[in-house]
């Protein structure tokens, strides 16, 4: 009995060592400490509980291990109404003053967490709030965390233009996007001058940031002539063996391109697999699985969330013509889910989505996947 | 406490004026002020509960040195209350069952309490707002006494104490101050407008306040990229609006669907709506428009080689002029052009756009020197249309997308005598 509690002692020491192991391969480079934000954009979780956060303001990413690692306990669907009101309350401010940047869902936990701006102007405080499957409302300190932090390559270029601008640089990089694939971490963003819009993918842990790939992508989408199109919002996917990006751009073509062509420097021309129409902007992306084939769902500006078949993926050929209206990937829109601005999904049979109702009100629920 | 320690720096023990203490009365009085503040400066109203006018205070406390920063305290507290709460080792729900903030007055009882922190202090409960009060916002602190530790029952009803900032001036002040291009005759494939304000401005549902008209008045239909994260400045006084790509080219679906979104030979007017609220909140002063016609479109790269340089005279400040054949885009003609010698130094100046965009005027610090010195400007830099040096703003695919100068820069000499 004794013996069998040794060899007990030393399979949970091992286990532990293997899952200390796990995580640490991700978090040994974190220090720990008060985690400083200008602005919080996108965010998207990694592996281990550790969010990604954009600050746009300080042209840097943050990777935060949360530590929000203990299992979902069940199926509580969440709802939470009002959700903005609740976030001012906690705040000590009106809705008004609150805007709601970003949705991502931990996987692990299923708990939300929300990007969150209190104030709408110069002086506008970043706040990371979480959202609790029982619906409770928190907001995360930043006081005392494990993160690390990437600099932006190539950030604001005035290298060069030392005496043009003493006075401030008034240049800045947008983030539309960022996505968590296998290690690296792609991050989309576009320029308020030139009009430049990028596609990086940065190797996480960060040590190796200088190398990050910058990429300019091409897409024939409506005949000979296309230009830097900034992309708005993106999904990881994979076709065959082979992981690609699914990018949506502002004027809704939806482009793919392998995630291995993705190298420093390179110049990737995509291939454009749906038109969905136009008069509509993508907002976010989530792809999904159901009764064994896959979906996207894309929230948009102007049409209920549309679900979008896959099914011919493989086979879809570049739309390089100029098309009327829609043309290559199916898709239906689910009209009754109106309002939505941003999804992210919550397990294998829900996703959480951040909805407008009348009034200005923001809800937060999850609803079946279609 | 600062106010004794004012008083003791003032004064030594046996009570003489300490020297060198005289600007102290001053800072005296003005802490004596401040304390006085809520009854000045906000709206603070007390109300005991009806069943106790118990022994429990409840007092807003601003901060001397940010009257947005405001503390609640609760006085009347027995010392021996005080050292339980002291050992309660309480998380925050339970403090917040004793003390609570809330904005609003009550109005929406679902709502949760504001976040801060809860100090015991010698005489008083303190609670201290995680965040600063708004301005013209109302609060109400409610105490529940029959939450103190070692309190049973329910005999003692809460008593609350409301206050509010007074509000922000709503006199409107900022404005449009300027929007680029300057020019009124625009080219069709005009790639962006900044938007210049005055004072800082607000983010959220911009586009809701962006408009652009036909002749008729009629509006033009998503005329501009709508981008959630919106293209500020640092400042939040420059806005990019970018014309939808889309709608600016050649053979592309939006285009051939619902047309270009300006047309050549048509007037248009871009109006920013007074609505728009500003950094403080409030609306602009008044509606701003820009009137401009459209003239055919614009798809060479812009050619440093045609820019005529004029040179000053050495030994003086003058400006350098450097006049280009077509207007550029504002931002980038003022952040990627640059002055060095010849041996690659960098001249320090100031940048100035003239005559709609069509003059670069460089003001240096220095004197300038007899030599040659060097014109250098990034490749990026873009005209009205957001063609290149070199690069064209659309690409031909079946023609390479490789057409594109490899170098990120250009020079161009001149000569100062």
């Amino acid at each position: 009995m004794k013996r069998f509690a040794l060899y007990l002692a030393l399979t949970l020491f091992a286990l532990g060592l293997l899952a200390q192991g796990a995580s640490a391969k991700w978090t040994s480079d974190m220090k720990e400490g008060k985690a400083e934000f200008k602005s919080m954009g996108p965010l998207t979780f990694g592996p281990d509980g550790i969010l990604f956060v954009a600050d746009a303001k300080a042209a840097a990413i943050v990777a935060i291990a949360t530590g929000d690692v203990k299992p979902a306990a069940g199926a509580k669907l969440l709802k939470v109404e009002g959700i903005n009101q609740k976030i001012a309350a906690l705040l000590g401010t009106t809705a008004d003053q609150i805007l709601i940047e970003d949705l991502a869902i931990n996987p692990i936990s299923q708990n939300a967490y929300l990007a969150v701006s209190r104030g709408r102007g110069p002086d506008a405080v970043p706040v990371l709030v979480r959202v609790k499957a029982d619906g409770q409302v928190e907001v995360v300190s930043l006081d005392k965390v494990k993160f690390s932090r990437a600099e932006l390559p190539d950030a604001p270029a005035d290298a060069m233009v030392g005496q043009a601008n003493r006075q401030s640089n008034p240049r800045r990089e947008s983030i539309t996007d960022i996505g968590f694939l296998n290690g690296r971490l792609f991050i989309a963003g576009l320029a308020n001058e030139e009009f430049a819009s990028t596609l990086r993918a940065i190797p996480f842990p960060f040590k190796t940031v200088a190398n990050g790939t910058n990429v300019e992508i091409y897409h024939g989408a409506h005949g000979r002539f296309e230009t830097r199109a900034p992309v708005r919002t993106f999904a990881t996917f994979k076709i065959g063996k082979e992981d690609h990006l699914l990018a949506a751009y502002t004027c809704t073509p939806l482009v793919q391109f392998p995630v291995s062509e993705l190298t420093p420097g390179a110049k990737i021309k995509g291939k454009t697999i749906a038109e969905l129409g136009n008069r509509n902007r993508p907002l976010d992306m989530i792809v999904y699985e159901k009764d064994g084939k896959t979906y996207l769902l894309m929230a948009n500006s102007s049409r209920g969330v549309m679900k979008i078949t896959t099914e011919q993926i493989d086979k879809a050929g570049s739309i390089t013509a100029p098309v009327a209206d829609k043309q290559g990937l199916s898709y239906e829109t689910i009209e009754s889910w109106t309002g939505v601005d941003q999804l992210d999904r919550l397990d294998s049979k829900h996703v959480v989505v951040l909805r407008r109702v009348e009034g200005g009100s923001l809800n937060l629920e999850s609803l079946p996947l279609p | 406490m600062l106010m004794t320690r004012i008083f003791k720096r003032m004064f030594n023990a046996k009570g003489q004026r300490v020297k060198g203490s005289k600007r102290q009365p001053r800072l005296f009085l003005f802490v004596l002020l401040c304390s006085f503040v809520p009854l000045t400066l906000g709206v603070e109203k007390a109300q005991s509960g009806a069943a106790v006018q118990s022994q429990f205070s409840i007092r807003w406390t601003p901060d001397p040195t940010d009257a947005n920063k405001v503390a609640v305290e609760v006085s009347g507290l027995s010392e021996a209350t005080l050292k339980r709460l002291q050992q309660a080792n309480w998380k925050p729900p339970q403090w917040q069952r004793l003390l609570s903030v809330y904005v609003g007055q009550g109005s929406d009882q679902n709502l949760p309490a504001m976040l801060g922190v809860y100090r015991v202090q010698s005489d008083s409960l303190r609670f201290e707002p995680q965040f600063p009060l708004e301005p013209g916002v109302a609060y109400r602190a409610v105490f529940r006494p029959d939450q103190l530790p070692g309190v049973k029952g329910s005999g003692v009803a809460p008593i609350t104490a409301d206050f509010q900032l007074p509000p922000r001036s709503a006199t409107p002040t900022t404005v449009v101050s300027h929007i680029y291009p300057s020019a009124d005759l625009l080219p069709e494939n005009l790639l962006k407008f900044y938007v210049h304000f005055s004072a800082p401005m607000s983010r959220g549902r911009i586009y809701d306040h962006i408009r652009m008209r036909d002749e008729a008045g009629k509006e033009i239909e998503l005329p501009f990229l709508e981008i959630d994260e919106e293209l500020w400045d640092p400042a939040m006084t420059r806005l990019t609006l970018i014309i939808d790509p889309g709608r600016i080219k050649r053979g592309v679906l939006p285009l051939e669907e619902i047309g270009p979104a300006l047309e050549a030979g048509k007037s248009y007017t871009l109006v920013i709506a007074r609505e728009w609220r500003d950094g403080a909140g409030i609306p602009l002063k008044e509606n701003f428009q820009k009137v401009f016609t459209v003239g055919p479109p614009d798809r060479e790269p812009p050619d440093h080689t045609g820019w005529r340089i004029q040179p000053p005279k050495a030994g003086a400040r003058d400006a350098l002029a450097v006049t280009f054949p077509e207007p550029m885009d504002h931002a980038l003609a003022r952040r990627v052009i640059s002055v060095t010698t010849e041996s690659g130094e960098v001249v320090e100046g100031k940048v100035a756009l003239e005559d709609q965009e069509r003059r670069w005027v460089f003001a240096p610090l220095s004197p300038w020197r007899r030599g040659q010195y060097k014109l250098v400007i990034q490749t990026t830099i873009e005209d009205l249309a957001g063609n290149n040096i070199g690069k064209p703003f659309e690409v031909d695919l079946f023609e390479g997308v490789q057409r594109r100068l490899a170098s990120p820069t250009v020079k161009l000499s001149f000569e100062i005598l």
